[in-house]
């Protein structure tokens, strides 16, 4: 008998009793499908999470100033000094060194302030010197216009962007603000022209500064500003950082962006008796929940995978009543010169079509769930505009990897719990299998 | 002769209970003919019959088709032995019952290296208008057509039928035998009867008579008489 036929013959018995195979199979089609429910969740939350990571600075690092070590040093010797920090010039130095790869995320305090518009208006306001990286730090999304630059620190530009809630608060009737000029009233009372250059989208979630219910007119938001300009403006010595979050550009691999950095503070820092900087890589952190996701993916997939025991066992079952029931014509087969090979791969066949047509439904079953929860999520975070910024649009992405292990562990499973039924029936005696009312 | 048995001793059970069903039977049928065995209930022709097909070992003795005798054969070789000589008719016809009249001829047909065709098997059997049908829808007679359709698709060597018409009514018993006649002359297979049917033997080349494990009568037809014309 060819393989083809003896797949038609275990269809033509699964057919005459339909319930039974569908009772049979359900302990499959529960276990596979929970298997890619999980997989398929587990690989989503896995590209969101990361996703919402690096959109809140995941392509970063953060710079501090470290001890360096030095022998003969106690931890009581260490001092700091300004001359110590990481200074505006260094920063110059290294974009210049990689031009429009690394930005850098660092802002003086803020203040409040009042900006007066053409109606006479005051608008009350944040504002916050600035270095380029600042907005990437917040996950900040620029509407238009351009960022602050090192060449806005560096020739003390006043160059200000700011915030659309600001736009709509400010240009009553809908002017184009880029290339507007405000003036700025800080708290000394002392009035500057500034030039905006960029609008940011507003985000609650980011920024969390008004309370529910805060009428947009009274909402008070930052106008960020060069970092420079504000410290000359407030008379205040350039001290340098402690600590800088540096972004890197995404084009740039994340190690080589690591051993660039590393080693322009090393370079710098050099001459320095008892301090260097040391750089943490936040991807190092991200790669941390990317294991502990997979982990928990695993774990519970194999939890999943106990369940396709007791499907397994399910069809052995089944299996074995078919033998029985089926002695007769076993018994016919062989007395026509059936081989035991070929009664058992009969019956074997039968035991894995029975799995496998269970683990295709059960897979379906699994990717309409995944596709449900899906749905249901992204309802969610398209209810709360700050989830659907920090998250964007959820897609479900169906691992392809663990559909075809879904597939051939079932046929393994039909394998597995078919041989002890089959071998039985390739045992029978011909004569005895004849006789069996 | 083709098939050859010599000295074929069969016994079951053990001690007390132990049963001598086959004395020593030693006997030969000819290439092509018919051959009833004839005898009562428990006179040990099925026995015969299921060492003729292979499906059982006599205590001693040895059954040769052909020269190729059975004796010396391992559970792989039997099955050939069967795939390759034996086709078996049953009395309760032994169909799967999931299966169309054609896929239970088709059963047989896998298990033939030189299958004969099966539109042509299906036709000549007078099935073809039921060839769609499942057992269960067909009548006693038709089942056993089936069930001679699905022994003879293999072409096989030796036919053997053990109480072919035994469910069957008078009529019906006679289309049958008919029938295994006409496969006889067409495809001339040697056919062996098992039968307690006394005018069955008319129509045989060959008649076997058994009581008790032994032969009694072993005796050629000189005259045969066609089985449309038998009567009981």
């Amino acid at each position: 008998m060819s393989f083809f036929e003896n797949i038609r013959m275990a269809f033509s018995s699964i057919a005459a009793n339909k319930m039974r195979a569908l009772l049979t199979m359900l302990g499959i089609i529960i276990g596979i499908s929970a298997v890619i429910t999980i997989t398929t969740l587990g690989s989503t939350l896995r590209t969101t999470i990361l996703r919402a990571l690096s959109s809140m600075g995941g392509n970063s690092f953060l710079a501090y100033i470290n001890e360096k070590e030095v022998e003969g040093l106690d931890d009581d010797d260490y001092y700091l000094t300004s001359e110590d920090m990481i200074t505006l010039n260094m920063l110059r130095e290294l974009e210049e060194q990689y031009p429009g790869e690394f930005k850098v995320a660092a802002s003086t305090g803020s203040s409040s302030a009042t900006v007066v518009n053409s109606e006479k208006q005051y608008i009350n306001v944040q504002i916050q010197g600035v270095l380029n990286g600042y907005l990437d730090s917040f996950g900040l999304k620029l509407k238009a216009g351009r960022n602050i630059t090192m060449a806005d620190n560096e020739q003390n530009k006043h160059s200000a962007i700011v915030s659309d809630i600001f736009v709509r608060q400010y240009f009553r009737n809908g002017e184009e603000p880029i290339g507007q000029n405000i003036e700025v009233s800080f708290e000394n009372g002392n009035p500057f022209e500034f030039t905006i250059v960029g609008v940011y989208k507003y985000s609650e979630l980011k920024l969390n500064s008004f309370p529910a219910g805060t009428k947009e007119i009274d909402k008070v938001t930052p106008i960020y500003l060069p970092y420079n300009v504000i410290n000359d403006m407030k008379a205040m010595p350039e001290e340098g950082f402690y600590n800088l979050q540096i972004f890197y550009d995404l084009s740039v691999e994340n190690s080589v962006a690591y051993t660039q950095i590393c080693d322009f503070f090393d370079e710098q820092y050099k001459e320095n008796r008892m301090w260097n900087v040391y750089i943490y890589n936040i991807q190092d952190e991200v790669e941390i929940y990317d294991m502990i996701i997979n982990i928990l993916t695993i774990i519970f997939s194999v939890i999943a995978a106990i369940s396709l025991i007791v499907g397994g066992v399910g069809v052995m079952n089944i299996m074995l009543v078919s033998v029985t029931e089926r002695t007769r014509e076993i018994g016919i087969r062989k007395a026509l010169g059936a081989k035991r090979s070929t009664i058992k791969l009969q019956f074997l066949i039968e035991a894995i079509i029975i799995c496998l047509i269970g683990g295709v439904i059960g897979i379906l079953i699994g990717l309409l769930n995944s596709e449900l929860v899906g749905v249901i999520a992204n309802n969610i975070v398209s209810s709360n505009p700050d989830y659907s910024d920090l998250l964007g649009n959820i897609s479900i992405s169906p691992s392809v990897g663990a559909i075809v292990i879904s597939i051939i562990f079932s046929t393994l499973t039909g394998v597995f719990f078919g041989l002890y039924p089959a071998g039985k029936a390739a045992k029978m005696d011909p004569i005895d299998a004849l006789r069996y009312d | 002769m083709y098939l050859e048995l010599d000295d074929i001793k069969k016994s079951f059970g053990e001690g007390e209970n132990r049963a001598e069903v086959l004395k020593g039977i030693t006997c030969g049928v000819e290439k092509g003919h018919i051959c009833v065995l004839l005898g009562p209930s428990g006179s040990g022709k099925s026995t015969l019959l299921n060492i003729i097909g292979g499906i059982d070992t006599p205590d001693s003795g040895t059954v040769s088709i052909d020269g190729e005798k059975t004796a010396a054969m391992n559970e792989k070789q039997l099955s050939q032995y069967r795939r390759k000589h034996i086709g078996y008719v049953f009395q309760s016809y032994n169909l799967i019952p999931n299966l169309t009249v054609k896929e239970n001829i088709e059963v047989g047909a896998y298990l033939s290296d030189k299958p004969l065709e099966l539109d042509e098997i299906i036709k000549t059997l007078g099935l073809w208008e039921h060839k769609d049908k499942i057992p269960s829808q067909l009548s006693g007679g038709q089942q056993q057509r089936t069930a001679i359709g699905r022994a003879i698709i293999k072409n096989p060597d030796i036919l053997l039928c053990d109480e072919p018409t035994g469910a069957l009514d008078y009529n019906t018993s006679k289309e049958i035998l008919k029938l295994i006649e006409d496969v006889n002359s067409k495809f001339g297979n040697t056919v062996i009867i098992v039968t307690h049917n006394d005018a069955i033997k008319l129509m045989a080349d060959q008649v076997i008579k058994f009581r008790d494990g032994r032969i009694r009568h072993n005796d050629l037809n000189t005259v045969k008489t066609p089985a449309a014309e038998l009567d009981w």
